[in-house]
């Protein structure tokens, strides 16, 4: 156990940050919302921690609380806005937040080191740690997923015209759906900076936010499985393939195609729903037995 | 110095235009955002590339590159966005098949080209620089111009007047309304991706050209800019869709001589979120489309 852990620990942690932002990418999806600007969240949250740490002396516990408050704050703002977008107008929208935060992070090159980043962050976090903050971000999901907020969130996603007429009050959703994204992208991407001690603006562009994607796509947008499996899927495929390790983009590409069109509702939600489906097929049998010994009985 | 910057940004607008029309063609037909046309663009430089240093006349080779990014185009809709458009509600997983499909050719072209910036042949295209008025103006500055031009102009005519045109202005408006009218809805999507492909091809032979680089990264500012260009045009708006690509190539071109330079795309992103707020339908779409409100 021992063993396999340290031969495969980058691959380990390589998933585990993969789910966390896979969490803050599915909650936006969940709630109907056609967000990617998960990179721009976790670009905040890496910066803020990064900066505080290096130039500061805040507890490093601090700064990732930090970073997440300001990951949070930006995206309940940007909710503010882009209430009033819908589908593909949004998706442009929070592309459009991701690239000013890009060249802004450029821009400011006295605070964020602009092109080349920031180097020496302490390397404060470690398999254990993200194990933990995962765990605990499934623990809040699931507990989201289960109340009534959750469902608010199923009923916006499948058919918001319906929602609003149960006297669901859209906007307010929205600006949670993306405090919470925010807040998990900045919660993870502070981790990120505190686990590879080296960041730079490039490492939050356009290839970051294709991977947050697949993960959430191949592993589905509803279930609490689904960023874990996504994860899973491209932490061992380059493990697999490796004799097109050079084509691993093209891999990932095909991936994306095939299980967009044939399985559109990604790994593992069609695991979770095939087990939800078994479940009721068992209780209804169980029901029509019980029925027909009862009517045997009269 | 004003004049000439304007000059510039005109031609390097009129190029954005080139590539961004076929982007809002795709979307006024269909309403799905095509990621993949980045990577169109690129192909069409890369294609043109190895015609020429294959020994192709440089002519041909724009035309061997133009007809072949066309037909990757319509593969992108057979492979990419048919399935899904049958099954409809396509907006979403359209986006996510076209991203796979840009993954695809970007890194096939990284393989081919084998990650290295490439150069078209020295004298590819005769250098020559006129006077006009006091502004420096170079033969390809105006080479670019008017074939844009002429192609605008005849991309606007086969819409407007002819059979084929009226079928793609009925399909966009109504697919189900077209199709009880005998409109081929399928024929429309492959024309219009054929025609959106071999513009986005053109253009990035030009941008090569121009600047005289082909690398296999090359089509992704030009796909984000493409988003700013159609939103400010306003999303389906062929018309608006120009004159936003002019408007951005002069800003560009007007911010990076007088604004520090590492600030210009937060300009532009910029102004393409304030549009978004205030007109989200852009600055020429129509009033009565729907860009918020319910979803349908």
């Amino acid at each position: 156990m021992i063993q396999f852990y340290y031969a495969y620990q980058p691959i380990i942690d390589f998933f585990l940050l993969s789910v966390g932002f896979g969490y803050s990418q599915q909650i936006a999806l969940r709630a109907g919302v056609f967000s990617i600007a998960t990179a721009g969240f976790a670009a905040l949250g890496s910066y803020c921690v990064a900066i505080l740490a290096t130039k500061t002396g805040v507890p490093i516990f601090l700064t990732v609380i930090l970073g997440t408050a300001l990951a949070a704050a930006v995206g309940g703002l940007l909710a503010l806005p882009l209430a009033r977008l819908r589908g593909a107008f949004q998706a442009i929208a929070t592309l459009a937040f991701v690239q000013i935060i890009l060249s802004l992070l450029l821009y400011g090159e006295g605070f964020t080191g602009g092109a080349l980043g920031i180097v020496g962050i302490p390397r404060e976090v470690n398999t254990w740690i993200l194990l933990i903050v995962v765990g605990l971000t499934m623990y809040v999901m699931w507990n989201i997923g289960r109340s009534g907020m959750g469902r608010v969130f199923n009923a916006l996603r499948q058919e918001e015209s319906v929602a609003s007429s149960l006297g669901v009050n859209i906007g307010k959703y929205h600006i949670i759906a993306f405090i919470i994204s925010g807040a998990v992208g900045g919660l993870f991407g502070g981790l990120q900076s505190l686990y590879t001690f080296q960041i730079e603006p490039h490492n939050y562009g356009f290839a970051f936010i294709v991977n947050v994607l697949t993960v959430v796509i191949l592993g589905g947008r509803t279930t609490l499985l689904g960023p874990i499996m996504g994860a899973l899927i491209m932490a061992i495929l380059p493990e697999i393939a490796r004799p097109l390790a050079e084509y691993r983009q093209a891999v990932n590409g095909v991936i994306l195609i095939l299980v967009i069109t044939f399985l559109p509702n990604g790994v593992g939600d069609e695991i979770v729903f095939w087990f939800r489906r078994r479940k009721q097929a068992r209780q209804q049998q169980h029901r029509a037995s019980e029925k027909e010994a009862r009517d045997a009985v009269s | 110095m004003l004049s000439q910057q304007i000059l510039n940004g005109l031609v390097s607008g009129s190029v954005y235009a080139l590539f961004s029309l076929g982007f809002t063609l795709i979307f006024g037909v269909q309403k799905l955002l095509n990621f993949a046309h980045g990577a169109t663009f690129m192909a069409g430089a890369f294609i043109a590339y190895y015609c020429t240093i294959s020994g192709l006349p440089f002519l041909l080779a724009i035309g061997f590159s133009m007809l072949a990014t066309g037909l990757i185009a319509i593969l992108i809709d057979l492979i990419a966005f048919r399935t899904l458009r049958n099954r409809g509600n396509a907006e979403f997983p359209a986006l996510v098949s076209s991203i796979g499909v840009d993954l695809i050719l970007v890194s096939i072209a990284q393989q081919v080209s084998k990650t290295q910036v490439l150069n078209f042949p020295f004298g590819t295209f005769p250098i020559k620089f006129y006077d006009l008025f006091g502004l420096r103006i170079s033969l390809l500055q105006i080479v670019i111009l008017a074939v844009v031009a002429v192609l605008v102009a005849a991309l606007i005519f086969y819409l407007r007047k002819t059979t084929f045109g009226r079928q793609v202005r009925a399909v966009a408006t109504n697919e189900r309304a077209a199709a009880l009218l005998g409109v081929n809805a399928q024929s429309v999507y492959l024309q219009t991706f054929f025609i959106a492909g071999a513009l986005a091809g053109l253009a990035g032979v030009l941008i090569g050209l121009l600047f005289n680089s082909i690398q296999f990264l090359m089509g992704e500012p030009y796909m984000l800019r493409a988003f700013v260009v159609v939103v400010i045009g306003g999303l389906g708006s062929v018309q608006g869709a120009i004159v936003a690509s002019l408007l951005l190539g002069v800003t560009q071109s007007l911010a990076v001589a007088y604004l520090p330079s590492g600030l210009t795309d937060a300009i532009i992103f910029g102004l393409l979120f304030l549009v978004l707020l205030v007109r989200p339908n852009g600055l020429f779409g129509d009033i009565n489309a729907v860009a918020g409100g319910t979803r349908q």
